[in-house]
């Protein structure tokens, strides 16, 4: 119908490059941006402050793990860690009265270096054994926090965001916090998008693909790795700090606890590994899961059919996480992603029956 | 012809107990067409993996344009000239016939994250000026019909040549082919020594190639040097080195033990 590629020739290299050389894809983005844009008027402030604004700034926090994983092929299973580094590092800097923008930036670089040391240890093994570092990582960084009170902000353990502004408009109101997030996930999409396009998406393709044949043709393996480790741990540390700033308001250690980093794996593994779309979906989902199981459980156990214990029930997220990890490498490897792009693929040559390519 | 362009002293290479390479040298001179012939299993691939430098030598050295490069990391020799192809195709599966040949101009790119972010100001110009390139190799290679498609999709001599461009996309000085032909029929065949005559003429390429076929070999190779059970059992001129009365007993014991 509307979405046709005949009609689509490109005479020129840069134009054969856009992002969405398909007009149906553009207005789809289109519509989609302006929904975003609008989403305070649109839907009430519990929406807005309990479903959007997280989805937003996990779906960032995700693409920011798919880079390392997805585009990678890097296994990491101590990414809340990351994102803690980046939050614990930025509401230090803003208390200490750096501006919020150069705070955000610091809690990114901090949560770069960290991040890239251990992935340059990571990086010495590999598999099963880059899961063991990893998840190392997630420990120490927990420990750390947890026992230094100097990081942690004392005996409660709770650290509360000052307030801030961005750009001279201060982040006051659920608005602003929204705004913040919107845009810096908006950012990592596009950077995602565009680092596909670019040599150094590429290269880590080709690496995660075949090593060998990447190294032959200049590749450097170990450097390419490790720079992706380093952009994601900035991303991820970036990505952490909006979510304490723009959601938490006060931050825990548990609030980046190993389960949080398993739950990350979750979103990049269902919704598709190194997909943008997936991102979106796969936090989506997963943020999804719990609510609706906990209203579920808490319905079936109203009307008397069966009940579990508290302690079941707190439990059941991470049981579903688990499946869902295992369904999905078992019979959807590319995730929810995938799924999308079949029915689009069929839209793409409706009324007929298969792509060409 | 001038000084050599790669040379080999005394290179051993070990697997084990195995001695697959036994004190073999070599020399190939700028612009000519050096073949390297034995039967299966005699350490031809092994002397290609010591040049490109996938594991070093135990013993020997070897030279580039007068520089060692036994030791370096594929990846620096790769910088330094030298380009391959493998005996099995070695393409990126997740990729189009176009990125896979655009992954060759990597040396002569940027890969910083930083560009993504500045896409429009940054990496766009820098794609589409080495894209200008890879659409001369195209040409060259006549991959035009299949530039779009997944390279899974096409026929395995096609994806031998896209390999073949996307290794001279690296305007190596030095380009090694490992078995270009294996697999083809003979259509395909003649094509791929079209191919690699014209990108040697063209490019000004010294070559080393891997090849099974004696009609190819003694066709388009200036000299060649073969291999037995990792000693080197004859050098020279094509036609001559290839009618060695000991090159066509090793070759008739490599084929007879082969099937
Ligand atoms: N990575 C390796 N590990 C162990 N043995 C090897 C390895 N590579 C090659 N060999 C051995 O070295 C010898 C030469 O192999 P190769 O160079 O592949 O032969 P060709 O390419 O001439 O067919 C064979 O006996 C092979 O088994
Ligand atoms: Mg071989």
């Amino acid at each position: 119908m509307f979405y046709r590629l005949s009609g689509v020739r490109h005479t020129s290299y840069p134009a054969a490059r856009q992002l969405w050389p398909i007009a149906a894809d553009r207005w789809q983005v289109g519509v989609l941006a302006l929904l975003a844009l609008l989403a305070p008027l649109l839907i009430s402030d519990l929406y807005l402050g309990s479903y959007a604004l997280p989805w937003l700034i996990w779906t960032a926090a995700a693409l920011s793990l798919s880079l390392l994983m997805g585009l990678g092929g890097q296994l990491h299973f101590g990414f809340a860690a990351v994102m803690a580094i980046g939050a614990y590092s930025s509401i230090h800097l803003a208390r200490g009265g750096v501006p919020f923008e150069f705070a955000l930036l610091g809690g990114g670089l901090t949560a770069a270096v960290i991040g890239t040391a251990f992935g340059a240890a990571a990086l010495r093994v590999k598999g099963l054994y880059l899961v063991m570092a990893t998840l190392a990582m997630q420990y120490l960084v927990d420990w750390v926090i947890s026992n230094v009170p100097a990081i942690s902000g004392g005996a409660q353990a709770t650290l509360r965001t000052p307030e801030v502004s961005f750009l001279w408009i201060p982040i006051d109101s659920l608005d602003a916090r929204y705004y913040v997030a919107l845009l810096w996930t908006v950012l990592m999409t596009l950077f995602f998008l565009n680092v596909k396009r670019t040599s150094f998406g590429r290269a880590l393709a080709a690496i995660r693909d075949k090593d060998f044949a990447a190294a032959v043709i200049g590749v450097d393996p170990f450097r390419t790795k490790l720079t992706a480790f380093m952009t994601a741990s900035f991303a991820g540390g970036v990505s952490g700090a909006i979510l304490a700033f723009c959601y938490y308001g006060a931050v825990t250690p548990e609030q980046f606890g190993f389960n949080v980093s398993i739950q990350l794996v979750a979103m990049v593994l269902v919704g598709g590994l190194g997909s943008v779309v997936g991102g979106y979906l796969g936090a989506g989902f997963v943020l999804l899961v719990p609510i609706v199981l906990t209203n579920l459980i808490a319905g079936l156990g109203a009307a008397g059919w069966f009940s579990i214990s508290q302690n079941l029930t707190a439990h059941l997220p991470l049981i579903f996480y688990g499946g869902m990890i295992i369904g999905f490498l078992l019979f959807e490897p590319l995730g929810l992603a995938k799924i999308y792009d079949n029915i689009r693929k069929y839209f793409l040559v409706w009324p007929f029956r298969h792509s060409g390519s | 012809m001038s000084e050599p362009v790669l040379q080999c002293e005394n290179i051993n290479r070990f697997f084990g107990g195995i001695h697959a390479l036994k004190g073999i040298s070599a020399e190939i001179q700028q612009g000519e067409i050096f073949g390297l012939v034995g039967p299966n299993g005699s350490g031809k691939t092994t002397l290609v993996n010591c040049i490109t430098g996938f594991y070093a030598p135990q013993r020997g050295q070897i030279l580039f344009e007068g520089k060692q490069i036994n030791g370096m990391r594929p990846h620096r020799i790769a910088a330094n000239g030298i380009a391959r192809t493998f005996q099995n195709v070695a393409l990126f599966k997740g990729m189009s016939v176009l990125e896979n040949i655009l992954m060759g101009r990597h040396i002569f790119m940027n890969p910083n994250p930083l560009a993504a972010l500045f896409y429009p100001f940054w990496a766009a110009k820098e794609e589409v000026a080495h894209r200008r390139k890879v659409e001369q190799i195209i040409d060259l290679l006549q991959l035009e019909s299949v530039r779009d498609e997944h390279v899974e999709v096409i026929p395995l001599g096609l994806q031998k040549r896209v390999e073949l461009a996307r290794a001279l996309c690296a305007e190596p000085r030095m380009l090694v082919l490992d078995e270009p032909m294996a697999g083809m029929n003979q259509e395909e065949k003649e094509y791929m020594v079209r191919f690699i005559l014209d990108a040697q003429e063209e490019l000004n390429l010294s070559v080393l190639i891997i090849e099974h076929h004696l009609d190819v070999v003694t066709s388009i190779c200036d000299r060649v040097l073969v291999l037995n059970d990792g000693n080197k059992i004859a050098e020279g001129p094509a036609r001559t080195a290839m009618s060695d009365p000991e090159v066509v007993a090793a070759y008739i014991g490599g084929q007879a033990h082969a099937a």
